[in-house]
């Protein structure tokens, strides 16, 4: 288990093979349950592609959908390396 | 309005409700097409769009253009509204029957707010979106049995081409008949159950999910009554009911309800979608190029609505002033003359002018929105915005300000969170407009000299950059300082879907434009035309006898003078406006202008800018008798040559030129802006408040730039 963390894991590097970062959880209530109503789920694939040009946004695929997330939004999100 | 209520309460209303981006809006254009109406939800500053079928049996209904939602956790006002219209059986807005609209490539995610409303007792159609992107990926889709597992009428349409549109018809009138369907296969958890029972007993016959919504909204629910809320509140606490925690275990529940019959009847032939639209993405959000890409664009929308619109705003003043001068023909001069032509034709001209600026920036601004590139240049600035409690969409608003912040100001609608839409309204006309730039070119010469500074740069133009960029800080200080003052409940998220790139429908766009150009002449329009006739009763009456005098006096002037006809008309003319209200409001106000260097001529040019800020240089070419048309370069010789008669010293020096450029670049001083504001923000509050902030900050700053530099 790791966190999403935008420091740490990801740094924006463009993948080419994507990394089978399975959603497991969230941290915040009120960031999950928009999130959810989304179609962002425990189970979910999520892929971070890019940051923002000014930083602070992430451009991210989770599942087939692509989305921007704030960092704050995207640090509530608990993923596993499968 | 009130007439409008009465007239639905007798036909059947019909909600389209649906996710954002599944199409919504574009099978509400097929249905109603220009007949669709913009009113208010109550309260709120949410646009209602509605508009009436006529059915094969004769019966007309109202069918209502629910804002986009994702589920009934709502996050923003507009998505509050739905809640509280599906939850408030006597609300006006109440749904007979819900066509829920669904985009057939996203049909899981969009089925969770359809399983929700499913729940409510309230008869329910799903509507497939058929896009482009379906075809392409192949999709399959076992429609008969995914009816028959939601029980539920589904039917497939394109809203792009209008396929399919005509089922909608007999698909109404089935659903008007029914009573109910069945509900979700979501089962309520036990535990909530003592709660939802209580709930039950304050409002005896509400289901268990109308009550256990009621019982997580209840706070802000406006229709229940303060005694309601307080027995709700102390039933949650005594169950111990963690709303946040419920929401989730409750949506995961639903996914978890239908996503095995989704997998059934839904097959998928390729294995991954929006692939273009990544590919567009890797340029058009790219670190560098995606700024650059962002503003070329704008340049093409600024350019448009500056230089190309001129066009049509030059023809549409020539008509107006051809129309004037056909009037001031036939009929006598007099005041009724004078009220058509200078207060009725000078005020409708003066309204339909911004049309063309209107109309251009809103289709490009649709195209723009249509193609899906909108959210991404809300993702490219959303932190850069953030910091001054704006939204990414803002800068939309701020670019587009600085040609006229009426349209600007009308873009904001796209802005979800309401302060950060409040904020962006209230900062954009710091942003120089076009109308500023005559004021600047008049003045700019008084203030600097023309020498050129570091071998290039010649020391006005650096002027006029310096005063756009006093506009653009003094914008983004005051958001600054708006965000931590207006406080607000709602939870500021970016969380935005990058929907796929795709071609624009034109219906969309002209409907998109025909109805901002309508809202701006029917609201902002009567409040611009009130103000431009108290401008011209102000600029045209004196108390009983005064323009007698004054017009005697000028012609006794002038003959000593031994002036030409055409100088002793314009001589009339700088008397008459002296001793007119407008001029004794001029001179009544000049103790306070006095502090920033101005005297009541310039009083009186503060006043009239109120119509429009390049009034400015007709009503200095009126005081200073050379002719109202006269252009800008005899205006700045009269006004090169004005002594102060007590100083003997030039009115116009550095000090006063500079305060008075500041004034311009500060105050608000555009009724057509506040009419507009009004119109968005559904109250006076708002655009009062801007006024007093705008024109103090103007005030302060002349004040110290005219002591700082006399």
């Amino acid at each position: 288990m790791n966190t999403l963390s935008t420091t740490t894991t990801f740094n924006g590097v463009i993948s080419s093979t994507p990394p089978q970062n399975i959603i497991s959880h969230f941290t915040d209530d009120q960031v999950a349950g928009k999130l959810m109503s989304m179609g962002v789920l425990p189970g979910s694939r999520i892929e971070v592609i890019r940051k923002a040009p000014l930083g602070g946004g992430w451009y991210v695929r989770v599942d087939r959908q692509l989305m921007a997330l704030r960092k704050e939004e995207l640090d509530c999100i608990v993923t596993q390396k499968w | 309005m009130v007439k409008e209520h009465k007239t639905q309460a007798t036909t059947k209303t019909v909600a389209l409700l649906g996710n954002p981006n599944c199409g919504k809006s574009s099978l509400f254009n097929q249905l109603t097409g220009l007949s669709q109406k913009v009113g208010n939800f109550p309260g709120v500053t949410v646009d209602k769009k509605f508009g009436m079928l006529r059915l094969a049996s004769q019966e007309e209904v109202t069918i209502v253009d629910f804002p986009g939602t994702y589920s009934f956790y709502p996050t923003a006002m507009d998505e509050r509204i739905v809640v509280q219209s599906m939850l408030d059986t006597d609300s006006e807005n109440h749904p007979d029957a819900i066509l829920y609209v669904a985009d057939i490539t996203k049909l899981e995610k969009h089925l969770l707010l359809f399983s929700q409303l499913k729940d409510l007792d309230l008869p329910l159609a799903l509507v497939l979106n058929m896009s482009d992107i379906a075809e392409k990926e192949g999709l399959q889709l076992d429609q008969q049995q995914l009816a028959s597992q939601l029980g539920v009428p589904v039917i497939l349409v394109s809203s792009r081409t209008g396929e399919g549109i005509e089922k909608m018809d007999a698909l109404i009138e089935n659903l008007l008949k029914l009573k109910q369907n069945p509900h979700s296969d979501y089962n309520l958890p036990d535990q909530l159950q003592p709660l939802i029972q209580e709930i039950q007993n304050i409002f005896p016959g509400l289901n268990d999910y109308r009550a256990l919504l009621i019982a997580h909204h209840h706070e802000w629910l406006p229709y229940l009554s303060d005694a309601q809320k307080a027995q709700i509140g102390s039933a949650i606490q005594e169950n111990q009911f963690n709303s946040l925690r419920s929401q989730v275990d409750e949506t995961m529940a639903r996914f978890d309800s239908f996503s095995p019959l989704v997998k059934r009847t839904l097959v998928r032939q390729t294995a991954e979608s929006n692939d273009l639209s990544s590919k567009l993405d890797r340029i058009l959000t790219h670190r560098i190029f995606g700024p650059v890409i962002f503003f070329l664009l704008m340049l093409l929308v600024f350019q448009a609505i500056y230089a190309w619109a001129a066009y049509p705003m030059d023809a549409i003043d020539w008509l107006f002033g051809t129309l004037g001068d056909g009037v001031q023909q036939t009929l006598p001069e007099g005041w009724l003359s004078s009220l058509i032509v200078d207060g009725l034709l000078a005020g409708l001209g003066g309204i339909v002018v911004f049309v063309p600026q209107i109309a251009i920036l809103f289709f490009l601004i649709s195209i723009l929105e249509e193609v899906g590139y909108m959210a991404r240049a809300a993702f490219m600035f959303d932190r850069l915005m953030q910091a001054f409690g704006l939204n990414g969409r803002s800068i939309v608003a701020l670019i587009s300000g600085g040609a006229c912040a009426i349209p600007a100001v009308m873009s904001t609608r796209t802005i979800s969170n309401w302060k950060e839409r409040l904020i962006t309204i209230l900062v954009t006309p710091f942003i120089s407009c076009s109308a500023r730039i005559p004021v600047y070119t008049v003045l700019i010469g008084f203030a600097v000299p023309a020498t050129t500074v570091w071998g290039i740069f010649n020391l006005q133009g650096l002027a006029f950059m310096a005063l756009y960029l006093f506009g653009i800080a003094a914008a983004l200080l005051a958001a600054w300082i708006f965000k931590l003052i207006l406080k607000t409940r709602e939870h500021s998220f970016l969380m935005l879907e990058m929907p796929e790139y795709r071609l624009p429908v034109m219906r969309n766009i002209w409907i998109n434009v025909w109805e901002k150009v309508k809202t701006f002449l029917m609201e902002a329009g009567k409040v611009i035309l009130a103000i431009s006739l108290v401008l011209w009763i102000l600029a045209s009456f004196a108390p009983a006898g005064a323009m007698v005098a004054a017009e005697q006096e000028a012609v006794t002037l002038a003959e000593t003078q031994g002036l030409d006809e055409q100088a002793t008309e314009n001589l009339v003319a700088a008397k008459k406006i002296e001793t007119s209200y407008a001029g004794r409001l001029g001179k009544s106000i000049e103790p306070v202008i006095r502090p920033l260097g101005f005297d009541w001529k310039i009083g009186i040019a503060l006043i009239t800018s109120f119509a429009a800020r390049e009034v400015f240089v007709g009503t200095m070419a009126t005081i200073y008798s050379i002719g109202s048309d006269s252009d800008e370069n005899s205006v700045r010789a009269k006004m090169a040559m004005e002594i102060n008669p007590e100083t003997g010293e030039k009115v116009y020096n550095r000090a006063t030129s500079w305060s008075l450029l500041l004034f311009y670049v500060f105050a608000m001083m555009c009724m057509s802006t506040l009419a507009v504001v009004k119109r968005e923000t559904k109250s006076w509050k708002w655009p009062v408040i801007q006024f007093v902030f705008m024109t103090g900050l103007a005030y302060l700053t002349s004040f110290i730039a005219y002591q700082w530099l006399s």
